[in-house]
């Protein structure tokens, strides 16, 4: 590929327990990010999709190997990698109003400029008007797309999100992915997605990658080439992609029968 | 409007039963005294006059308000130092086992033992009192402050380290926010300790003070003049606990909804 966003190279991340047993999470994983581009990471629970993320992103050291962010490679998260987590109810401050929260992502920026980036970034999550309301005063999905607005207000190049819609009801997840997908496809940057849900990963990916148990490696990379736009009624219907997750999810399957009796720390 | 108004009224129905239970103990008192008739056991209406007497007298100005004061500086001096300490103990694991035999066996020393060191050391004076105040005061505040922030979501830190906060903006934007429901908690215990400390250290070895006042008032068989310390003691820690609620509830006001309305006390 050339000039990846974001470029991993056999990343390997390992962690010490306590008693001082080294534990090896992810072993030898190699993955590239084009500009544009949506990736999805599934595999089974407690394969190490987290950490691998933790990694990738600069939040963790990796024990081996190397993760490059525009060609330099990463000591810390930079500026330019957004990540929205799972457990938006611990990820949003919750002393700060919603505008607060989005303000915290626009740091960067002096304050006009700051304030209408806000305004923006909530509007395009349809919270327009929430911006002076407590994160405890909406709902779970809307506190989601908070933290996505937090997480879109400083224009990144790479969103990675970990789980981001595993904590919502089934309808408020898929108008979540829908949320995700119109902003991707407005803007240029690329997405990386850690989840356990083939069908979200199908739906939205250009590409899907299965992790194996642990110590996880890649065990397969599936090319999602249905059509775009998508939509959920419409795509979903489509035999192309009742394949796909069939294919998707054999694998997982395939990688989760080996890891039986592998405790899971996610 | 009605459900306000009713609510308003169940509210002002509350706070009235509240102080009713004061005014029964105040005519029981009053009714016991009385039926006893001893100069050793002053009436309560007694007791009353003798504590406006100390008020409106010399008494404010040499010995209420100098106790008062200490309190105070003991209390914010606590504060300081035990959340700084508090914070940085909660967050650093390796802090936290170093300090935390030493911290058990310091914190379980009676205070009043420390009273005669402190005086050698400090003298018959306000200084003397102030430093017992902290002795005993730190604890709760630093061991709150240390357990709130050992405890904060890594999510949040994680979050916290995307947007770049690091060293003092981490502790300040995000650390200490995220820790004070608990280090509140602590402040207002210690803030009763250090009433009670203070009382204590002036018994002992004030020179002045409020509690100097009623040892002394009490041995020269000035009963009712005991008495009336002892009530502005009372009312000196109910207006220092309210006044400290009033703060932590607009400090905290963002709490209110996240776990389901503040216990009200």
């Amino acid at each position: 590929m050339l000039n990846p966003v974001l470029d991993i190279k056999n990343l390997e991340v390992s962690i010490r327990s306590r008693d001082g047993f080294v534990n090896e999470v992810t072993k030898n994983v190699t993955l590239e990010l084009a500009e544009h581009e949506f990736v999805s990471v599934v595999g089974p629970s407690g394969c190490g999709k987290t950490t691998l993320l933790r990694a990738a992103s600069g939040l963790r050291m990796p024990s081996g190997g190397k993760v490059s962010f525009e060609g330099k490679p990463i000591t810390e998260v930079p500026q330019g990698i957004s990540i929205v987590f799972q457990e938006y109810n611990k990820s949003l401050f919750p002393w700060l109003t919603i505008g607060k929260n989005v303000a915290m992502g626009a740091r960067a920026y002096p304050n006009a400029e700051k304030e209408r980036r806000v305004g923006d970034a909530l509007e395009q999550v349809g919270l327009k008007g929430f911006a002076t309301r407590y994160p405890w005063e909406l709902s779970g999905g809307m506190q989601q797309r908070a933290a996505l607005a937090r997480a879109m207000v400083s224009n990144p190049r790479v969103l990675m999100m970990d789980e981001p819609f595993a904590s919502v009801d089934a309808l408020t997840r898929n108008h979540l992915e829908d949320v995700v997908q119109s902003l991707w496809t407005d803007s240029r940057f690329s997405v990386l997605m850690v989840t356990h849900d083939v069908g979200e990963a199908v739906y939205l990916s250009d590409r899907v990658f299965v992790l194996s148990a642990r110590p996880s490696t890649i065990l397969a990379e599936i090319k999602i080439d249905l059509p775009r736009p998508r939509s959920q009624m419409e795509t979903r219907k489509m035999l192309r992609f009742v394949d796909l997750q069939a294919e998707v999810l054999e694998r997982v399957e395939e990688a989760g029968r080996n890891s039986v009796g592998t405790e899971a720390d996610e | 409007m009605a459900g306000a108004n009713q609510k308003g009224r169940s509210a002002l129905l509350r706070i009235s039963l509240g102080w009713l239970g004061l005014v029964v103990l105040a005519v029981a008192w009053q009714l016991a005294a009385t039926a006893i008739g001893k100069t050793i056991f002053p009436t309560f209406t007694t007791s009353i006059v003798a504590a406006v007497r100390l008020v409106t007298g010399h008494i404010l100005v040499s010995d209420i308000l100098p106790s008062i004061g200490r309190t105070i500086l003991g209390f914010v001096i606590s504060a300081i130092v035990g959340i700084t300490a508090g914070l940085i103990i909660g967050y650093n694991e390796n802090a936290r086992t170093w300090t935390g035999t030493l911290f058990d066996f310091l914190r379980s020393l009676p205070t009043p033992l420390l009273v005669p060191i402190a005086v050698v050391i400090f003298g018959i004076n306000g200084h003397m009192v102030i430093a017992t105040i902290v002795t005993a005061a730190i604890w709760p505040i630093l061991i709150n402050t240390a357990n709130g922030t050992s405890s904060i979501e890594p999510t949040m830190l994680d979050t916290a380290k995307t947007y770049g906060l690091r060293g003092k903006s981490l502790f300040l934007r995000v650390v200490l926010p995220a820790a004070s429901p608990q280090i509140f908690a602590g402040l207002r215990i210690a803030l009763s300790v250090s009433l009670v400390v203070m009382v204590v250290a002036e018994m002992l070895g004030g020179g002045s003070g409020i509690g100097y006042y009623i040892s002394n008032a009490q041995q020269s068989f000035n009963i009712s003049g005991s008495y009336g310390g002892v009530i502005i003691l009372a009312s000196l820690g109910w207006i220092f606990d309210s006044l400290f609620l009033v703060f932590e509830r607009r400090m905290l006001a963002w709490q209110r909804g996240t776990v389901g309305g503040m216990i009200d006390a």
